[in-house]
Formats: C-alpha cells, structure tokens, sequence
C-alpha cells in the first residue's frame, strides 16, 4: 500500500510526540502499539466501529471552539471561527460563527433531523440538507456530529495496514440502505492501539474518492453525564479530492463536556446572539 | 376644403426653411419612436426565443417530488404519461422537449465553479441548434453520454477547451455525494449573463448524476405556435392534469429554483405538478422589458413635448407674419371656423408628411442596421441574451407611430390657430 505526502504529513503529524495534546493532563497521546496488532473477524470490525462510535459520544452536553481554516485554489485563505454545541440525548447540534466579520451571527441548528441555517443579515431561517458543507468549506456537519458510523453503515474489514509508523485497522463502510449520508463508501484507518480513526476517505455515489480526512490528534475528557472517557478529535485536515489544491483544517479547542442552558437549542437564542 | 389643402400645401412651400426645420424635428421624432419600438421588439423577439429555447418552454409541466417532507427533488416521474396527455389536449401545439434539471460544481484540473446543468437530448432539439451559436466542437456530441456544452465565458474561467474532461459534483436528492465526468465536446458563443452559470448535458448524464431511472425528467417544454396563447393553455393543463389525478401546486409566477424553501417547509411527501409559463419562468426578462417600456415611453412623451412646442412657436411666429393677410381673408368674407381650418391643416398636412418621412427613414435605417449584424456590448448581451442587435418594425407599431405623432403635432397647432381665428379683421389689417 502507497501512501502520498499527504499520508506521510499526517503520519509525521501522529507520530510527532509531545505536540498539542500534550498539553493538557486530560487529554491523551497517541502511542504506536507495544504488542503486534491481530487482524479482526466481522464480528471484531464491528465491535471496533462500535467502539469508534461509542467513544465519541457523549450522552450530555458538549462545547468547543472550533477554527475552520479553509483553503482554496486562485482564492485567498479564510480563517472561520465557530462555537460548536451538541446535546448527544436529544441529537442537537449548532454552530454559532463568530468570524469572519461577514459569518458573525450566522449559524446552523438541528432540530429532529432538521438542518436549519439562520442568517442574520435577512434574519431569515432556511431549511438546510443535513450533508450540506458547513459556511462553504470543506467540512460537513457529520465532522462535527456525534459519530454514528455503526448505525448508517455496513462493515467490510481490509486487514491490518501501516500508517506512518502505526499499525492500523482498514475498513471499508458502505451506506445500509434506506440510510441519507453524505457519503455512501468510507475507508477508515483505525489505529490498533487507540482505536481511534487517523484517517477516513470518503467515496461518492459513483465511486470517486471526493475527500481524504487526517485526524492527527484527540483529546479524552472525562464525562460525568456518561460516566466515562469521551474522545473528541482536536485537529481534523480534510483534503479535497476532487478539486485538488483545496483544503480544510479544523481546529476543535476549550472543549466543554459540562451541562449547556436547556433553553440553547433553540432558534430563538440564535438569533438573539446577532443581536 | 380642397382649397383649403392647396393653401396650407403653398403656405408650407412658401415658407421653405421653416417647413424643413420643423418637418426634419419630426421626421426625426418619429424615426427615434420607431426605432426605439423596433429595437423592444427586437429585444423582446429575442430575449423570448432565447430564453424560451435555454431555460423554459412557452408553457412547462414540471414539478417537485419528495422523499420525505424536507427533501425536494425537481423531478417529474413517470413523465411518459403526462407526456402523452399534454401532448392530446394542448391546443396550438408546436413541439414538446424534456429537459433535466440540476445544479452543480463543474471541476477543471485548474478551477471550479457552480452551474445550472441542464439535461437535453439533442436529436428533439431543434430551436436548440438555431438558437446556440457553437465557437467551437459541434452539438452532435452531446448525442453521445457522458459530455457536456458549456459557454466561452465559463470554458475561460474552467481554462478548458473542447476534448478537455470536467468533473461534475452534486449532490443526490437524497443528499449523497455524486459525480459524473464529462467530456466537453461544444463551446458555444455567450449568451448574455444567462451563459455564465449554465451548461447542457445529455438527459442520462443528469440522471446519472442524480441517480434517477429513465421514467423521470426535470421538465416537459411546451412549445405553442402562439407563445401569446401560454397563459390559456396552462390554465387548460392544469384543470386537465387535475382531472387525471395528479397533484398540482398553487400557481406561483417564481421560477422554478426559487421555490425549493417554499416546498421544503410545505409538509407532504410524493410528487407533486408545477405549471408555469415562460413568463412565470423569467420574471427578470419581464422587469427589464418593463424597464425599457418605461424609459422609452418617458423619452418619447419628452420628445413629443418638444415637437409640440416646437409647432405651436412655429405657428404663432406664422401667424404673427400673416396677421395682415388674416385680416384680409376676414375683411373678405372668410369665417374664423375656416380660418381656423387652414392653421390646423397646414400643421397636419406637415405632420404627416414629416411622420411618413420618418416611418420610412426608419424602416430603410433598421432594416441596414440589420444587415451589419451589429455586435453589442457585454453589459447589453446580460440582458439581451444575444450577441448582436435584431429590430423588428411591425406594422401596427409604425403606423401607431405615424398617428401618435402626427396627431400630437396637429392638435398642438390648435391652440395658435384658435387665436389667428379670434383676430378682428380691421386689427389685423391694421399691423405692420
């Protein structure tokens, strides 16, 4: 198996110890496997999506700030910065700009399966699709959403594959039927030691590799609402695939795993923070 | 009254210059009406069957079909059927053509940008071919699957050329990431701002993009031997379709992109008809025709203000050099309803002289103007949706131009000649 430059950033990225997550006691490295990893049955690559879900998820609340860096060809760099909530118990999301000058105010809310785009400029609502890129970039709501990879799509386990100097677990995750996402084809590369996803490719409909995602570093937090350790990823870079040359970087930091106000998902309070 | 013509006929010889100054103002007033009627019909003409053949038909059946109640596709299904019924209870009926419709990022090696792809199948479309001027490759190609036309300004921004390959992505109507590659087999002439966000794809490539089957399309295009007949006829086919059980949507004049919130946040599920017609379709081209009528009319009336004064001043400067050959007529028996007669004549018989003067100057001008094929600029072609001028001058509109002025001028001349009318004939013949 080849890896690109863009494999070997991320691996350098992984592989680099002491770096952001080092700075924080809560927050946990990634560390090469000590013992040779063992290839998984179907009942095993299950149990590891399920473990990749389960880790994320937070049965309280969540908060971060997340910078989203997006990057794009014969276009000058636009740095957006957002504060990102979610409330895993009742599946509710939003995303509050504050930067760029033009975003300020705008923000996404998900209410019952329900994407809703507030712009404070028309001081309208709109109904948005749940894949929809999140203020233009690269990213999705899914890369800020609780994972839910178990759930919406079929396992295929690859084997065991290098990545850097990490042994990694190789999946390919092909949409259940019925299920609406984004992508309909994912390749996951889990780390065997954490279990954590280090890379993910995602495939559209007709089989064309749309984007490469690194997620170098995470963080584990302890929640008092699941009653154990909650990883959240602190840097994720997605690479277009298709327009080569773009690129997202995002940037999850202050994450937050206490309660959030009960009357925050709602669009009355977004609208009330463009006030 | 004979007599009456041949003496305004020699008073206007009589008076050359002033005849002619007067004569050329509105020989010139009329041609600048007739011109600027032609150039809105032209631009109407065009505009018309431009967007009519790219973007809608005179009449079309279209619609929204949803999965679940906050996805909307522009989908019709099982268009054969109403196909079929359009086709048996459309009067006046010229052809019907199937477009798709999407939206999406079309992706060179070097840049991207969004676009309107519109689904066709070329073999149907004759007003295409008429319509779309090919700089480059052929439209043939678009029979073969998988390629694309796109317009010069959007292959300079893409830096493509024909034979180049474009990566189109979207987003299926249930929100999956999708691509299709395409071959870029025609670069057609820009076709005003419309060209910049629109390309055509034959209709499998769309579904492929989609991931529809063959018994779906966007829209069925009506096309009527009388585009005027466009409103008669949706009203027909909506009570008709209503009658064969499908589910219509209120009429709303919005084009068709422009209704997606409207249905998202409407709670149903299925399919549901939408029929407009062109005019429904392009409310801008409506805006700017509106526009146009407006400040024609505004330098018309203005023009036509001018002239009017222009004859009244030119008249009361006659009067005042016949006063004493007035007052000789009066002495010698002629009443002032005569008098009156001959001012107002002598003011028609030059009105209509200098009108059909101009309606012919103008007709030999638009009909040479058409000739040069006249290139207009970038700024204009946003609107006109083509790259050079067409006038058409239609008869209704240059005879109308022709009585309006004539009209005007003569009325205008009513008011002098009352007053020559009114002259005591013994203070008439009295003045130097």
């Amino acid at each position: 198996m080849k890896f690109g430059w863009r494999a070997g950033l991320a691996a350098w990225a992984i592989a680099m110890p002491g770096t952001a997550w080092a700075d924080a006691p809560v927050e946990a490295e990634e560390k090469p496997a000590v013992e040779a990893a063992r290839p998984l049955d179907a009942a095993g690559a299950l149990a590891l999506v399920r473990q990749i879900d389960d880790r994320q998820r937070n049965s309280g609340d969540y908060k971060t700030q997340v910078y989203i860096e997006r990057k794009e060809r014969s276009k000058n760099d636009v740095v957006f910065e957002a504060v990102v909530y979610r409330r895993d118990a009742d599946d509710k999301l939003m995303i509050l700009f504050s930067a760029p000058k033009a975003e300020k105010g705008k923000g996404y809310l998900r209410i019952e399966k329900n994407l809703w785009m507030y712009d404070p400029t028309v001081g309208k609502w709109e109904r948005r699709t749940e894949r929809e890129r999140i203020g233009g970039t690269d990213s999705r709501r899914a890369d800020f959403d609780e994972s839910r990879l178990a759930e919406e799509y079929g396992i295929e386990y690859n084997g065991l594959e290098k990545l850097g100097k990490f042994d990694v677990h190789k999946l390919t995750l092909s949409a259940r039927k019925g299920v609406d996402v984004a992508y309909p084809k994912l390749v996951l590369w889990a780390s065997t030691a954490s279990g954590n996803v280090l890379k993910r490719q995602e495939y559209a409909a007709s089989g064309k590799l749309m984007r490469t995602t690194y997620t170098p570093k995470w963080a584990k937090k302890f929640s008092q609402s699941k009653g154990s350790d909650v990883w959240t990823p602190k840097e994720i870079r997605i690479f277009d695939e298709v327009e080569k040359g773009n690129s997202t970087i995002i940037l999850l930091k202050e994450q937050d795993l206490r309660s959030l106000p009960a009357n925050l998902f709602t669009k009355a309070w977004l609208e009330a923070q463009s006030r | 009254m004979i007599t009456l013509l041949r003496i305004a006929v020699r008073n206007l010889l009589q008076h050359r210059k002033r005849t002619l100054l007067l004569g050329a103002a509105i020989a010139m007033v009329t041609l600048l009406l007739v011109l600027l009627s032609a150039l809105l019909n032209g631009m109407q003409a065009t505009m018309l069957k431009t967007a009519t053949t790219l973007m809608s038909g005179h009449v079309n059946v279209a619609g929204f079909y949803k999965v679940t109640s906050g996805m909307a596709a522009p989908v019709v299904t099982d268009y054969a059927k109403i196909k079929e019924i359009v086709k048996k209870e459309t009067p006046g009926l010229q052809s019907v053509v199937l477009r798709g419709r999407g939206w999406g990022k079309l992706v060179s090696d070097v840049s991207s940008q969004q676009s309107a792809v519109t689904g066709i199948d070329i073999a149907e479309e004759k007003n295409f071919r008429e319509v779309v001027q090919v700089a480059h490759g052929s439209v043939e190609g678009l029979k073969n699957p998988h390629t694309i036309l796109i317009f010069q300004s959007v292959a300079d921004r893409l830096e493509v050329k024909v034979g180049d390959r474009l990566t189109i992505t979207s987003q299926t109507f249930r929100g999956a990431s999708n691509t299709v590659d395409v071959e870029i087999v025609a670069i057609a002439k820009d076709l005003g701002m419309f060209s910049s966000f629109s390309s055509y794809v034959p209709q499998d490539t769309i579904r492929d993009l989609y991931l529809l089957d063959k018994s779906t399309t966007g829209a069925i295009q009506i096309y009527l031997k009388d585009a005027d007949q466009a409103e008669a006829v949706a009203v027909r086919l909506e009570t008709v379709l209503a009658k064969h059980g499908y589910r219509m949507m209120d009429r709303l004049a919005e084009p068709f992109f422009r209704k997606f919130d409207m249905v998202k946040r409407e709670d149903w599920t299925g399919q549901k008809i939408d029929v407009t017609t062109w005019i429904d379709e392009m409310m801008f081209m409506r805006w700017v025709l509106i526009v146009m009528r407006a400040l024609i009319g505004i330098l018309v009336s203005v023009l036509l203000v001018i002239i009017v004064i222009g004859v009244m001043n030119t008249l009361w400067m006659a009067i005042r050099e016949r006063t004493r050959e007035i007052g000789t007529l009066r002495a010698i028996g002629m009443d002032r309803r005569v008098v009156l007669q001959m001012f107002v004549l002598e003011a028609g018989v030059l009105a209509v002289t200098a009108t059909a003067v101009g309606v012919a100057l103008s007709v030999v001008l638009i009909a040479g103007m058409n000739a040069a094929h006249l290139p207009v600029s970038k700024g204009f072609q946003m609107f006109l949706m083509s790259d050079t001028l067409h006038l058409i001058v239609d008869v209704p509109t240059a005879v109308r131009s022709l009585l309006i002025i004539s009209v005007v001028t003569t009325l205008g001349s009513l008011q002098p000649a009352w007053r020559a009318a009114r002259m005591q004939p013994v203070t008439a013949m009295h003045a130097n």
